[in-house]
């Protein structure tokens, strides 16, 4: 049952309770395809809320008359606003007004990491369960969607001024949505060939069907928004020319870390090994394991070892178990340590990639072809704390052993982007290669020149990109306007 | 009767030929026209002997031995005059390879060729493995091509069924002609025009149905060179296995050798010399047995689902449903595809495990249409081993357990689906036409977890009763059963019927339509309903192309020399940044890969970027397939770090194959600095030579050169380089750009002179812009990124075994999309819309 086809379900159907009841009310699960189908298909994991569980989960909310989870949303969403909304059955205005915040809804409720952010600062979690509000977000979001009845906001009168936004991943795609809104001309550049950055190349269609970051597009396209593919500032033009030749008025960064880490141990070279990036790319974006519909061949392997513990290893491990593999994570810390997210570590455990924790590969193995045959792993254990306050892994002397593997897939980690501060050397760097900005304007170095997500702040979340993007929009709103940056410049 | 051979006296049989009885005493005298299949000829003269008393040098395959013959196979005369005979007949084949110097070098970098649209050299041709010509060539001593080759320019035929001919490699020896007349007794191909213009073809420029090809591929087996290929196998280079086995598509029972490469069927031929097989038996076999929709994991129905799972919780839940349905409740259908053994498992599974009387064995008629006919009414659980039961009569039974190689309805519906094996991945005796027994070999590996028929039924019986004896192999029941003396059906008297007469052939196997897996016989059925596929041609159609022309648009498209298209696109914005040596990624459509070209030329006030294109694979395939006026989905550039243009000196820039376009740009740019440039260019053969003005008009000195001395000095670049080396010029710096193995020979041949070297290297890639990392290379111990750092490393630093293997990734997963696609326009499946005779029932 979609949601569109339930639209009838009016708040009637669900007793207004005292808050004292509502408490008994348990946090509602989404349902999900159980993970003996799902590790077959690309289909997506979650089903998603009903209408009747949505407002059930809703009516946990206390309303609170401060609210902490708005607080730990780093684009503030209005949450018991949208929340509210949900509990009488009206989701489309639900849906509306989570977008007067947030550009990209239904990504969100999906990708953000919420039990760090808002739900951990829901006053229910201090007791029992905060109130599930990604999947609420992604509810109203979807029934927006499929309801047909996505609406546009109203947009001031153009007020003459051009942005360039260059990236059209996360961060770009919520700065061209927030100035669009303010009357301002945008012009999103993007390097691949179809819009929405880490979104389509990166997270697997099993966690965000691509269709939802193209209607997202296509929402902003709709606003007006203008997008320009195939293009790659820094080679197609300079930020310079932006300005003075193309007449832009202000430039946003948002390019990202796409720039894949190795560990530089022998053999990284070796037909087998991948970054994270070109196996979720050939995957994700070429749409490889639709092969041979689509041209790029998949990566079908038998014994797939990822190395790393973030989201990304996560993604890459699901996607290489559907893909057929029999997939273990390779870490060198412990499960405490792994950045990844706890559903997204739970999902992969539950769908059968096996966790190698404590373990460090040292040495890829290949044949007289340069193929992939095995990987030489030490294994670890915990020492003192590192400079991140994570248990320094160190290696247990002569504990090395040799795993049979024929695929290797490199999920440490990325860095910055370099092709534009190249491209631009008065834009200021740092070592690490990420652009230097004032945290409160997001403005890089250059006046009129802003920079936001990623190649910001290395590699980070869909969520903190799009958190700094709202700041750099409102900047850009302030310096278009000619208003002073700060507010303590007001 | 006694003769003498090169001096040893040898006992001679009347009527053979001087070739037979010298190769039946172990005597090689070369040969080529000559098959073993084939009566005399005499075309080739390649088997030229001197018979003392006789005139001039007799062709040993057409001369009959006679008593007291004193014959000499191996004088110096006759060697030359061999050599020179290949020699003349090298003149109109890509001959080049075969006097390269460095052939063996080639051979060991290139072991296995490698895929190409027209094949120009040895090392794409996709015959190379087993090249008769080259063999004799070595064999022969042939170092030298007389006077420049003759390439016919005949577009490679690639819309038959099945079969792909390049005429540019024929080299008449008539075989092919000779064996259509013997097995079809009658000439569908013939010699057609005379003299110079003589080719292999159709009366009348019919095509191959219309002329009345049964398909046979008899021509495809004789064939001594590259011209006449089996498009599915062509690829995949030299099998790993050849088993003998027999043909069940249908009772004739042929017997056939199934090649395979790493366990996997790749190509089927006859076993016979005198008779052709059918085309199901020679092409029909290894697409539908590697058909990516086979079946491959087994599944059982949880919550109206059908869920993979584990062998064994499948075979429990098979035990689980079936032990309510004992009796008459009971039935198990199957035909006479499967094979005795696995008939005798069913039928003592039916009738002691389910003490059912109700076990169908459905004969399949003429087409191999299987259907069940009627099954009684109380029968409430089936297990069938193909599509034999109409969909409509699914509500009458409570459980359905599939055996089957393919998904259909059936399937979909049934409670259990276990894939298994078929034809030649699985072993057993079939009966034939005449009650003989034949044995099935296994010659490759069933898909995923699929297994035998019997030993599937096997498990479940086991999991049902205890008393169930258990074979521990085929051969177990073949023994059982009294089957172990089956033999190959070899002295078959007469050709199949589908051999003779197409419309024999069967379209239907374990009742499922063959059309929808084998698409050459989409090809087949669009070809008897008229509608042949016709390739585009590169004919010039007079385009329109409007002032303002959307972005991507081909503005111009023409072949440069074979294989090898120039296209001239509109890119404005690519065109105003573009720097010599830097490079786009085009997709031709939204559903291509994205592949690197490098920038051959552009021009800022026109708005247009020029690329130099080779066909290689799928994509390149799709890319020379666009026309003037169409649009190309996406071209994004330029990319890559532009060439530094500063003051060398004097510089000797290298360029081959593909690269040459690139170097047309870069001369220009770096002369115009005031350096000396010396462009050399190479080519295989003068046919192969492209841009000669372009780069005559941006160097200093233009140098082309030929590996068979066709035109301009002989050799790869690098040896035009050491002459000049040699000859006192001071080079200050080298720069090559080709494929792979040209610019390593650059590499490893001037690593002594102290020269700084720069190839430029073009790895696979997916963005171009740093953020996959697929084409990354070690420099020097260094991981660099081609599509950022690059395309221009120090060659004399670069890891070109790497390289190499690096770019050959994906080759196996390109050769089976290039079988998918082929023809282009007939797809999998798409033959319901033509009414196949299947109706959509398949």
């Amino acid at each position: 049952m979609t949601p569109s086809e339930n639209s009838e379900i009016k708040a009637q159907s669900i007793p207004e309770a005292k808050p004292k009841k509502r408490e008994k009310i348990p946090r509602q699960p989404m349902p999900e395809q159980a993970p003996e189908d799902r590790r077959h298909n690309f289909d997506e994991v979650p089903y998603g809320y009903t209408p009747e569980l949505a407002m059930l989960e809703a009516s946990r909310c206390l309303d609170c008359k401060k609210p902490g989870c708005v607080e730990g949303c780093p684009v503030h969403i209005d949450i018991p606003g949208f929340i509210r909304f949900v509990k009488e059955g009206k989701f489309i205005e639900a849906a509306q007004h989570i977008k007067q915040q947030n550009a990209l809804p239904a990504v969100c409720g999906r990708v953000c990491p919420q039990e760090e952010q808002c739900e951990s600062k829901c006053i229910l979690g201090v007791k029992g369960e905060s109130v599930a509000i990604g999947r609420l977000e992604r509810f109203c979001a979807d029934y927006e969607r499929n309801s047909g009845q996505v609406q546009l906001p109203e947009i001031p009168p153009k007020t003459g001024k051009r942005v360039a936004v260059i990236g059209a991943g996360p961060a770009g795609l919520t700065v061209a949505g927030d100035l669009i809104k303010l009357g301002h001309e945008v012009t999103v550049f993007e390097a691949l060939h179809e819009p929405g950055g880490v979104l389509m190349y990166g997270i697997p269609e099993f966690r965000l069907p691509k269709e939802i970051v193209r209607a997202e597009v296509a929402y902003l396209k709709r606003l007006g928004v203008e997008f320009v593919m195939d293009f790659v500032v820094g080679r197609n033009c300079t930020i310079r020319e932006l300005f003075e030749e193309e007449g832009y008025h202000a430039v946003f960064i948002g390019t990202g870390a796409g720039l894949p880490s190795f560990m530089g141990i022998p053999g990284e070279n070796l037909v087998g090994v991948y970054s994270a990036n070109e196996y979720l790319t050939r995957s994700n974006l070429m749409k490889a394991y639709l092969f041979p519909k689509y041209d790029t061949p998949p990566i079908k392997r038998n014994k797939v070892a990822v190395v790393g513990g973030g989201n990304v290893a996560m993604d890459a491990a699901r996607t290489a178990l559907r893909l057929g593999g029999d997939v273990s994570i390779v870490y060198r810390r412990a499960r405490e340590q792994m950045p990844a997210r706890a559903e997204e570590i739970h999902h992969a455990e539950e769908e059968g990639v096996k966790m190698m924790l404590l373990n460090n590969p040292i040495r890829i193995i290949g044949d007289e072809r340069h193929r992939v045959v095995a990987m030489e792993c030490i294994r670890m254990e915990l020492g003192e704390p590192d400079a991140s306050g994570r248990r320094r892994p160190v290696p247990i002397k002569g504990s090395e052993f040799i795993m049979e593997v024929d695929t290797v897939i490199i999920a440490i980690g990325n860095q910055p982007n370099p092709l534009i501060p190249q491209s631009m050397p008065e834009l200021q760097t740092t070592k690490h290669g990420t652009i230097v900005v004032d945290s409160e304007t997001m403005m890089t170095s250059v006046p009129g020149i802003f920079a936001g997500g990623d190649i910001v702040s290395g590699a980070a979340t869909v969520i903190s990109a799009m958190g700094q993007a709202r700041t750099a929009a409102s900047s850009i709103h302030r310096y278009l306007s000619g208003e002073p940056l700060k507010k303590s410049q007001q | 009767m006694n003769v003498v051979i090169d001096g040893k006296t040898i006992e001679a049989i009347k009527g053979e030929t001087i070739l037979e009885c010298a190769l039946r005493n172990g005597i090689s005298i070369p040969h080529l026209c000559t098959h073993p299949a084939l009566p005399p000829f005499g075309a080739c003269r390649i088997c030229i002997v001197e018979v003392e008393g006789m005139r001039g040098y007799p062709t040993s395959c057409s001369t009959p031995i006679a008593e007291g013959m004193v014959i000499h196979t191996q004088t110096e005369a006759l060697r030359l005059l061999r050599r020179n005979i290949l020699g003349l007949m090298m003149l109109e084949h890509p001959s080049a390879c075969l006097v390269c110097e460095r052939r063996e070098l080639c051979d060991k970098y290139r072991p296995k060729s490698e895929k190409v649209g027209a094949t120009t050299g040895c090392h794409t041709c996709n015959n190379k493995e087993v090249c008769e010509v080259r063999e004799l060539s070595a064999d022969l001593g042939l170092a030298e091509i007389m006077v420049a080759p003759k390439y016919h320019y005949k577009p490679v035929e690639r819309s038959e069924p099945f079969i792909d001919r390049d005429l540019n490699l024929c080299i008449l020896c008539g075989r092919c002609v000779r064996i259509c007349k013997l097995h079809q007794g009658k000439s569908v191909i013939d010699f057609v025009h005379r003299s110079s213009q003589t080719h292999i073809g159709q009366a009348f420029g019919k095509n191959l149905h219309e002329a009345g090809c049964t398909f046979c591929g008899s021509c495809v087996d004789v064939c001594p060179t590259g011209t006449l290929s089996d498009r599915y196998a062509k690829w995949f280079g030299r099998p790993d296995a050849e088993i003998k086995t027999t043909c069940i598509y249908c009772d004739e029972a042929c017997a056939l050798t199934i090649y395979a490469v790493n366990n996997k069927a790749v190509m089927a031929k006859g076993l016979y010399d005198h008779l052709p097989v059918c085309v199901l038996g020679h092409f029909a076999i290894p697409e539908f047995l590697n058909s990516p929709n086979r079946l491959r994991t087994p599944q059982i129905r949880v919550n109206k689902v059908l869920r993979p799972v584990t062998s064994e919780e499948t075979v429990q839940r098979c035990a689980e449903l079936l032990k309510n349905y004992t009796g008459t409740s009971f039935a198990f259908i199957c035909d006479t595809s499967s094979t005795l053994e696995d008939r005798h498992v069913f039928k003592k599974f039916t009738q002691e495990v389910m003490q059912s009387p109700y076990y169908f064995e459905i004969i399949p008629d003429k087409k191999g249409y299987a259907k069940v006919a009627n099954i009684p009414e109380e029968v409430k659980a089936v297990i069938t081993t193909g599509l034999f039961i109409p969909q409509e009569y699914r509500n009458r039974f409570e459980v359905v357990i599939a055996l089957d190689i393919f998904p259909s309805e059936w399937t979909k519906s049934a409670d259990v689906v276990y894939p298994v094996a078929t034809f030649a991945e699985t072993s057993g005796t079939v009966l034939d036409r005449n009650n003989q027994l034949r044995p099935l070999v296994k010659a490759c590996n069933p898909p995923g977890e699929a297994l035998p028929e019997w030993s599937v039924i096997q498990q479940i019986a086991k999991t049902i009763s205890e008393n169930w004896k258990e074979y521990t192999s085929v051969e177990d029941i073949s023994r059982e059963l009294g089957f172990d003396s089956a033999k190959l059906n070899l002295d078959r008297s007469s050709a199949p019927p589908a051999s003779q007469n197409l419309k024999e052939r069967r379209e239907w196997f374990k009742g499922h339509c063959m059309e929808n897996y084998v698409t050459g016989l989409v090809a087949v059925r669009n070809f008897e309903e008229g509608n042949p596929h016709e390739e585009k041609t590169s004919i010039k159609i007079e385009v329109n192309i409007p002032e303002n022309p959307e972005h991507f648009t081909v503005l111009s498209r023409r072949e440069l020399v074979p294989n090898t298209y120039e296209f001239v696109i509109y890119a404005p914005a690519i065109a105003r940044k573009a720097s010599p040596g830097q490079f786009v990624i085009v997709m031709v459509d939204e559903s291509s890969e994205r592949i690197p070209y490098s920038l051959s030329d552009w021009d800022e006030n026109k708005g247009t970027i020029t690329l130099v294109i080779q066909e290689k694979g799928l994509s390149s395939r799709k890319m020379i397939s666009v026309m003037e006026g169409e649009r190309l989905a996406h071209v994004v550039g330029p990319l890559g770090t532009a060439f530094e243009i500063k003051q060398y000196g004097t510089i000797a820039i290298l360029g081959g194959c593909y690269g040459i376009g690139a170097v047309v740009r870069l001369s220009r740019a770096l002369r115009e600095k005031g350096n000396k440039v010396i462009v050399i260019s190479e080519a295989r053969s003068h046919y192969m030579a492209y841009y000669e003005k372009e780069l005559t008009a941006v160097s200093d000195r233009f140098i082309q050169t030929t590996i068979d001395a066709s035109s301009g000095e002989k050799g790869h670049a690098i040896d035009g380089l050491k002459r000049l080396l040699q000859a006192g010029e001071k080079i200050d710096l080298i720069v090559a750009v080709g494929c792979p193995f040209m610019m390593m020979i650059t590499a490893n041949e001037t690593r002594d002179t102290g020269i700084k070297a720069v190839c430029a290297l073009n790895p696979i890639m997916l963005d171009g812009t740093g953020m996959c990392g697929a084409c990354r290379i070690s420099v020097g111990g260094e991981t660099k990124f081609a599509c950022v750092d690059g395309p221009f490393f120090d060659a004399h630093q670069v890891d070109w075994d790497e390289v190499r293997d690096r770019r050959e990734a994906y080759s196996a997963e390109e050769i089976q999309a290039i079988s998918f696609t082929m023809p282009s326009t007939t797809i999998q499946g798409e033959h319901h819309y033509h009414q196949c005779s299947c109706m959509g029932r398949g």
